[in-house]
């Protein structure tokens, strides 16, 4: 039984040396193979989530992602749906927008973007408030709190 | 093979050492430069010699004076700094500041760091996503690279990925060496356990909030890297937190007591790794017959992973980063770095040659990029 364990401690050991040889010319393929499993991509509280509807414009593209509401084990009472404008923007983005998809505009925004100020009137009582307004590499970045389902949520904590 | 007389320390042998430094020599010069060095920029060319004549003079010194920590230490706390320096050089060249806005975080260009994979396991296993906002693969420090050379060195080398691995542990070692006595003589051991109730509490809140609660509002080494900007007073708490935090565990206190604090008290990680210390192949070992019970073991872990119930026992516990201190420190030689299934008292030279190969080949090529980068900077500087 000793030397059972002798030989298979030093054969676990010199596994271990050729892993760690392995490690280094492996990393790129290996990380690769890593990023292909199914849990490896970044969960849509970080990246906004999937983008629902582009809409172009001659200078300008606007994507409408799908609101994010996710949760452990559930959907959560609330969330956030992203806007990203992209391309050459002007000094001012004014639109109302239809983020659910029903022809009836939700939200108001003015957005400056010399000045980084946004207002926002809210037009859909799911709509809550601004979450983030920010300027990035590929144009302006809005998102937008809400609540899933608002009938269900009493007045005062709205 | 059988050589209980005879232990790794002190060699001696320069031609024994050099021989084996040679296989080091030749992988580090492999992996370090791909195999083919760059001549085209000078100062890049430069850094590359530097840094690989200096990871391999350490290991041959390892080897011939039979020193470990002495010499591992040098180049863990220069990972550590050189690091730090790489991250915040990137950061304000790109942004001008070693905060990150809110445009880093919704385009995932957040760099990722071994700490955060703690809080992401659960989240992982239930909404199949990764809760943090970076990159899955390409750019600078990406999470499935980063979760590879964790998880890679973590089963073969243990709790030994926190003294031969990680690019934070360098700043709380070497805080913990610069006073040659320590202020504070008692503190109890007890709080060894307290990483894993650290990590029990930032892996729930995680999930529940299905944020990376440790980096958002714990990590002391935010201080040292990047952190969030300081935009209203959530922002600004979160930021003293971090200063806080990482000035009293990661300076006041391995100043003080010469243990590392930070390592020992709070990291999350630290908890995951000492578990991955029963799977790997390689540990310390204590030769009870070589053992007079000195204790001067016990004082010097800077980790409080040996008790003298454990030397009673002649085992050291999980909690052991296989650092190399209490070897180093032993007057007896009774302490070596073994192989698990191999008795204590033998095959040391054997084993601790491998041990040491092993782990320092993996710091060597893991620290060269952000020494490399470190160093061209500061030839780019002085040329």
């Amino acid at each position: 039984m000793k030397n059972i364990k002798l030989i298979a401690g030093i054969a676990w050991a010199a596994a271990g040396l050729l892993i760690i040889i392995m490690l280094f010319p492996g990393l790129g393929m290996m990380s690769r193979k890593l990023a292909t499993l199914p849990f490896m991509k970044i969960n849509p509280n970080f990246s906004g989530g999937e983008v629902g509807r582009q809409l172009v414009s001659p200078v300008c593209t606007l994507d409408i992602r799908r609101p994010v509401f996710d949760g452990l084990f559930s959907e959560r009472r609330k969330g956030f749906v992203q806007f990203d404008w992209r391309g050459k923007l002007p000094g001012e983005i004014e639109d109302s927008i239809d983020y659910d998809f029903d022809s009836i505009p939700d939200f108001y925004v003015l957005i400056d973007t010399k000045e980084s100020t946004t207002y926002l009137k809210a037009l859909n009582p799911a709509v809550k408030d601004i979450n983030v307004s920010a300027a990035t590499s590929y144009g302006w970045a809005l998102r937008v709190n809400l609540i899933r389902d608002p009938s269900t949520i009493p007045p005062g904590e709205l | 093979m059988n050589d209980r007389t005879s232990a790794l320390k002190p060699n001696k042998s320069a031609g024994k050492s050099l021989l084996c430094t040679l296989p080091m020599l030749l992988l580090t010069f492999m992996f370090m430069s791909g195999g083919r060095p760059d001549f085209s920029n000078t100062a890049q060319f430069l850094a590359l010699i530097i840094t690989f004549a200096g990871v391999n003079v350490l290991f041959f010194l390892m080897h011939f004076t039979g020193k470990t920590d002495r010499y591992r230490a040098v180049l863990f706390i220069v990972f550590a700094i050189s690091l730090s320096f790489t991250l915040i050089s990137n950061m304000l060249e790109t942004r001008s500041s070693m905060s990150f806005n809110q445009s880093d975080v919704l385009e995932c260009r957040i760099p990722f760091c071994h700490l955060v994979i703690p809080m992401m396991i659960i989240p992982a296993a239930f909404t199949e996503s990764i809760i943090f906002p970076g990159s899955i693969i390409g750019g600078f420090a990406d999470i499935a690279s980063m979760i590879i050379l964790w998880l890679t060195a973590t089963i073969v080398l243990g709790r030994g990925f926190c003294s031969w691995g990680c690019f934070y542990g360098g700043w709380d070692d070497g805080f913990s060496r610069v006073r040659k006595r320590s202020i504070v003589k008692k503190i109890s051991d007890s709080w060894k356990w307290m990483p894993f109730a650290v990590l029990f509490m930032v892996a729930v809140t995680a999930a529940l909030t299905l944020v990376p609660t440790y980096c958002d509002w714990i990590c002391p080494f935010k201080a040292v890297t990047e952190f969030e900007q300081v935009t209203g007073v959530e922002s600004a708490v979160k930021a003293g937190v971090f200063i806080s935090l990482f000035a009293g565990l990661v300076v006041v206190l391995p100043l003080t007591t010469k243990k590392r604090t930070q390592c020992s008290f709070l990291c999350p990680l630290g908890a995951i790794n000492s578990l991955s210390n029963k799977i790997t192949p390689f540990t310390v070992k204590i030769d009870k017959k070589n053992c007079t019970e000195c204790l001067k073991c016990v004082k010097s872990c800077p980790l409080f992973a040996l008790t003298p119930a454990n030397i009673k026992e002649g085992q050291v516990s999980i909690f052991c980063s296989k650092c190399g201190k209490c070897i180093d420190i032993c007057p007896n030689n009774a302490i070596h770095y073994g192989i698990k299934g191999v008795p204590a008292g033998t095959r040391k030279n054997f084993s601790g040659n491998l041990y040491l190969f092993v782990s320092f080949l993996f710091l060597a090529v893991f620290s060269s990029g952000s020494i490399i980068n470190t160093l061209q900077k500061l030839l780019d500087f002085i040329i």
